[in-house]
């Protein structure tokens, strides 16, 4: 069959629509850990912050961003979404809240091979939406 | 003045079906590549977190192993390059690698430098139309070994991006080193490895996306299969050649009655070049009317 040659933008255009606005679909975390189980079990309620960290770009940064969680009370679980810079911590209210997640991810990263100590290596830029900076620097 | 070339198809000449689809590919390609480069530029100065790699399609097809094994992704790739490689299959499905001249960015650079070339090298100078093939030109036999050169390229890429879970090819991939400004894991020799790109695709028309472009091969098979194509009538052509000379990808349009290499991009070019009105149209082949 005949087609007019306008077929052809058409349908570029058509499918570029279609693959971004299908990307939410098979949106998986490119890393998942989960802390405290236990924690979990015996937590009251549990909430999730959405944190977007500058910082986070693959799979070894998110993992790296997890280990700065590792010695923070009352963290559940941490997912991240390395292509979109973000990640999605889980953790008990009545032990910690954004301002102490905030200071865990942004405290200084230590490279147990080299031993060298880096600072600023992850930066949340907003939690939940919520600038960073309306977030207390204090607290829970 | 070669920019001004490559961007004026239809200026000094009446708005005519051809012209006005010249103008709207040139305004697809420049709306792309100013995309790409703004959202670079802005990675890169820190005002985004958005990187340019987040949008190419390749790396839906770097990380597809890591999805379907295990539900994860590779390194940085994501969703959005995941559905837009499967709407990229779509797209080859059905009209071919028109993704490479309505699209790819690097494509629309390599355009750009293929248009220099055909200034710098053109062997007759009198003659009219200046086609690609007047260009530096590898034999027709030389073509087809040196065009094989992207499987190798391509599997290459896919087994160690699979074995490691890194983006191995990032350090090497013209359109990453060219529109990230810098971006992670481009090294010195990144650039080498660009500049040796650019002065390919100037010498030789569409070196990178002939020779080298490893999602061009993966899209190869499909877009040998895809269902539209170019026809050629017998009987409205001259077969003066203009079809060919105009042909960046140097395909053979006037000794075929469609064009079904799968290295055609639905670029028209050839159907722009065409005097005789109606001998080159476009079909949707396995429809019936």
């Amino acid at each position: 069959m005949r087609v007019s040659p306008w077929w052809i933008p058409a349908v570029v255009l058509l499918l570029a629509l279609l693959g971004i606005g299908s990307a939410s679909l098979v949106a998986v975390p490119s890393y998942t850990r989960d802390f405290r189980p236990a924690a979990a079990a015996g937590a009251v309620g549990q909430r999730t912050a959405v944190l977007l960290i500058e910082g986070l770009r693959c799979v070894d940064t998110a993992e790296r961003a997890a280990v700065q969680l590792e010695g923070a009370p009352g963290i559940i679980r941490f997912e991240a979404f390395a292509s979109r810079n973000r990640a999605e911590v889980t953790y008990d209210p009545s032990r910690t809240g954004p301002a102490a997640i905030i200071r865990a991810i942004e405290s200084p990263v230590y490279n147990e091979a080299t031993g060298e100590v880096a600072f600023g290596v992850y930066r949340v830029v907003d939690v939940d939406g919520i600038s960073r900076d309306q977030i207390p620097a204090t607290g829970k | 003045m070669v920019g001004f070339r490559f961007i004026s198809p239809v200026l000094g000449s009446r708005p005519s079906e051809p012209n006005m689809l010249k103008l709207t590919r040139r305004i697809f390609q420049i709306a792309i590549v100013a995309a790409a480069a703004v959202t670079g530029w802005r990675f890169a100065m820190g005002w985004s977190l958005t990187s340019v790699e987040k949008f190419c399609p390749f790396g839906g097809l770097e990380t597809l192993y890591a999805f379907v094994t295990s539900q994860r992704f590779s390194c940085a790739a994501g969703e959005l390059n995941l559905t837009l490689f499967l709407a990229l299959l779509g797209l080859t499905a059905l009209a071919r690698k028109s993704f490479c001249a309505w699209v790819c960015p690097f494509g629309t650079v390599s355009e750009g430098l293929a248009a220099l070339g055909r200034r710098m090298f053109r062997r007759n100078r009198r003659s009219p139309g200046g086609g690609y093939r007047q260009c530096l030109e590898p034999p027709r036999a030389a073509d087809r070994w040196l065009r094989l050169l992207r499987v190798p390229v391509l599997l290459v890429i896919l087994y160690f991006t699979y074995r490691t879970g890194e983006l191995i090819f990032r350090g090497y991939d013209p359109y990453y080193i060219l529109f990230s400004f810098h971006g992670h894991d481009v090294m010195p020799w990144s650039y080498a490895v660009l500049a040796g790109l650019l002065a390919a695709a100037v010498l030789v028309p569409m070196a990178w996306c002939r020779y080298l472009c490893p999602l061009g091969a993966a899209l190869w098979p499909l877009a040998a299969v895809g269902r539209m194509r170019l026809a050629r009538s017998e009987a409205a052509c001259t077969r003066c050649g203009a079809c060919d000379r105009a042909c960046p990808h140097a395909l053979d349009v006037s000794g075929v009655d469609q064009v079904r290499s799968g290295e055609c991009t639905l670029c028209l070019e050839c159907v722009h070049a065409c005097p005789a009105a109606g001998a080159l149209e476009l079909r949707l082949e396995g429809v019936r009317r």
